[in-house]
């Protein structure tokens, strides 16, 4: 039976940002400003 | 539906079963009929992971729940960027570099065979629960939408779904994904652009917006911490990570997408893309929800949106009654409406005191449309010999039929099939891989040709689909459907969370610990079900926790053959 590959697979850097530490805490501060956004439409709409 | 909407529908349906044929060709081999041979780019692979959480009942529910509850339903997917971030950072490298086909694959080598093959089981129950209940629960929508009997409704989307899937594995579901996923999207901005569109002349987006805020509907973060209301930040945040850790980091129906990744980055780039991409959608969604509730507040909305129970009632209904209750209730609407007027010229002169008058009259008026609606519901339950009357899933979908333009309804129910058949098709398609790859592979033929197990899993595909399509037929009487498929899910994948926290994060602890740490999870999770009145957002939580100290402990204790020292 055919086996996916179990070759070992290097770690590849993300195509921005440099290394994937970076494009993580990126996705993170994002969200935080995405919450921080909502929050403020809930308080001036309300 | 007019002609041209039926076209709309059955041309998209048509090229959806068509491009999963096509694009299916060459699944020749178990690697490549399961893995997609590990060709997938990162678009491809993140459409498809969107696709198969968007079910149809989220599509159409989410909308109704913003016209009931407000946005605050936005928070439940907060912690969802947080779980994609560990995932990508820890499960994805392992998975791609262990070589397995399946989440639970890993877990023999990890582990042992005992562990493997208890969460290979909880997944089969769990999954295949949830395969009939989600092939079920848009299908009775629909059915009342298109006036098509569930039972044909059931037929066409498993029916569609078993065609591709059967022939073309992942390719096909993963290819066909993406194209839902733009069917899906296409819906949803016509969706959001006609309900602005169609607001009355002189109600302006800003006034709308405005309105629909003071009215309290778009609460999209609720600060409050409550272990018993589902939607808050905290619980957002945190419950909703430890179900998205969940769900995306071991349920098999997930972790199938992103496996057959080119690469770890391909896949990584896969999972954040529904980080960044996720919250904004649902945001989305429940924004066109609210603007439905403004459109409603101009336009009378009926006072029941599901009428199925109200014909059923017949002769038995008081009907003096139920007319009276119409009757005030349309009187409160015009009320509600005049003081929605009222409202909006006082913010936009500026005026509180007058906005504020404007507030007090529209809830008054607002508390009159919901006791005469409460009582219509009670004349139809006590005729109809029902209970827990609940037309949410069905105010987007009065409202799309009723309103929209001839091309639009169309697209907006092809948008709805999609949802429903991509999440569909990635069950069974996972389904028959752990059936194949973790059961019958490991438990019943061991050493067959790849040929016998490219053949296996089609005949377990097909098994799926058609289990799928019979569970649906009884799982349309299960009562609240959404509530069915969250429950299902709510009481397995923290135990399944647990034993995937202990293998990446725990190398002392081995097979024997794992395996009780799982069932002591499960156990605490049905104890909190049973005997407590947490959310079910916090089952996880409970679950993963209990497993990950029982693991822990045992391990500790035992001084396990093999432990490392």
């Amino acid at each position: 039976m055919s086996e996916p590959g179990r070759a070992p697979m290097p770690d590849e850097p993300p195509p921005f940002l440099g290394s994937w530490r970076r494009v993580y805490a990126a996705v993170l501060v994002y969200l935080a400003l995405l919450i921080a956004l909502f929050y403020a439409f809930t308080r001036v709409f309300s | 539906m007019r002609p041209l909407d039926w076209f709309v529908l059955f041309a998209s349906l048509a090229s959806i079963v068509a491009y999963g044929i096509y694009k299916g060709r060459g699944s020749n081999t178990v690697n490549r009929y399961l893995l997609a041979g590990k060709t997938m780019p990162w678009y491809a692979m993140a459409l498809s992971i969107m696709a198969t959480q968007a079910s149809a009942i989220t599509f159409i529910s989410t909308t109704g729940q913003s016209y009931v509850d407000g946005m605050r339903f936005v928070q439940f997917y907060f912690g969802l960027p947080i779980a994609m971030v560990i995932i990508a950072a820890t499960a994805v490298p392992i998975f791609h570099r262990s070589g397995v086909y399946t989440a639970y694959e890993y877990l023999e080598k990890r582990f042992d065979s005992k562990t493997r093959s208890l969460v290979s089981a909880i997944f089969l129950i769990q999954r295949g629960l949830a395969a009939g209940i989600s092939l079920a629960a848009p299908a009775i929508v629909l059915s009342l939408i298109l006036g098509w009997p569930d039972r044909v409704t059931i037929l066409v989307m498993g029916g569609l779904v078993i065609s591709y899937t059967v022939s073309g594995g992942i390719k096909a579901v993963t290819w066909t994904d993406v194209q839902q996923m733009l069917i899906i999207f296409a819906g949803l901005f016509v969706a959001l652009g006609t309900a602005i569109w169609l607001l009355p002349r002189g109600v302006s987006l800003g006034d709308a917006v405005s309105l629909a805020g003071a009215v309290g509907k778009l609460n999209a973060v609720v600060l409050r911490f409550d272990l018993k209301d589902q939607y808050n930040i905290w619980s957002g945040l945190i419950g909703g990570a430890f179900l998205a850790l969940a769900y995306f980091g071991t349920d098999q129906s997930q972790v199938q997408r992103y496996l057959t990744g080119k690469s770890i980055a391909q896949s990584r780039l896969s999972l954040l893309f529904n980080a960044v991409a996720k919250v904004p959608m649902q945001f989305l969604i429940l924004f066109t929800g609210a603007m439905v509730f403004v459109f409603y507040i101009y336009t009378k909305p009926p006072m029941l949106f599901e009428t199925a129970e109200l014909r059923a009632a017949g002769g038995r209904l008081e009907r003096s009654a139920y007319e009276r209750a119409e009757r005030d209730f349309a009187a409160a609407f015009e009320r509600r409406k005049a003081a929605a007027g009222e409202l909006v010229e006082a913010r936009r002169n500026g005026e509180a005191a007058a906005a504020a008058r404007g507030i007090e009259r529209y809830n008054a008026a607002q508390q009159s449309m919901d006791d005469a609606r409460a009582r219509g519901i009670r004349l139809v339950e006590r005729a109809a010999g029902t209970s827990g009357f609940n037309d949410t899933n069905y105010i987007f979908l009065t409202f799309v039929t009723r309103y929209m333009p001839a091309g639009i309804v169309g697209l907006i129910m092809a948008a709805i099939f999609a949802a429903g058949m991509s999440g569909i098709a990635a069950e069974i398609n996972s389904l028959a891989t752990v059936s194949v790859i973790d059961i019958y592979r490991r438990h019943i033929r061991s050493g067959a040709s790849d040929r016998h197990y490219l053949w296996a899993s089609r005949i377990a595909t097909a098994f799926w689909g058609c289990y799928a399509i019979t569970f649906a037929q009884y799982a349309k009487n299960l009562g609240s459907l959404v509530v069915a498929v969250n429950m299902v899910g709510s009481l397995f994948y923290g135990g399944m969370l647990g034993v995937f926290v202990l293998a990446f994060l725990f190398p002392r602890v081995r097979g024997t610990a794992a395996f009780i740490g799982v069932l002591a999870g499960e156990a605490a999770i049905f104890y909190c079900r049973w005997f407590t009145g947490i959310s079910f957002l916090w089952y996880n939580v409970v679950g993963c926790a209990v497993v990950v100290t029982t693991g822990v402990a045992l391990s500790a204790a035992r001084r396990e053959p093999g432990t490392r020292t």
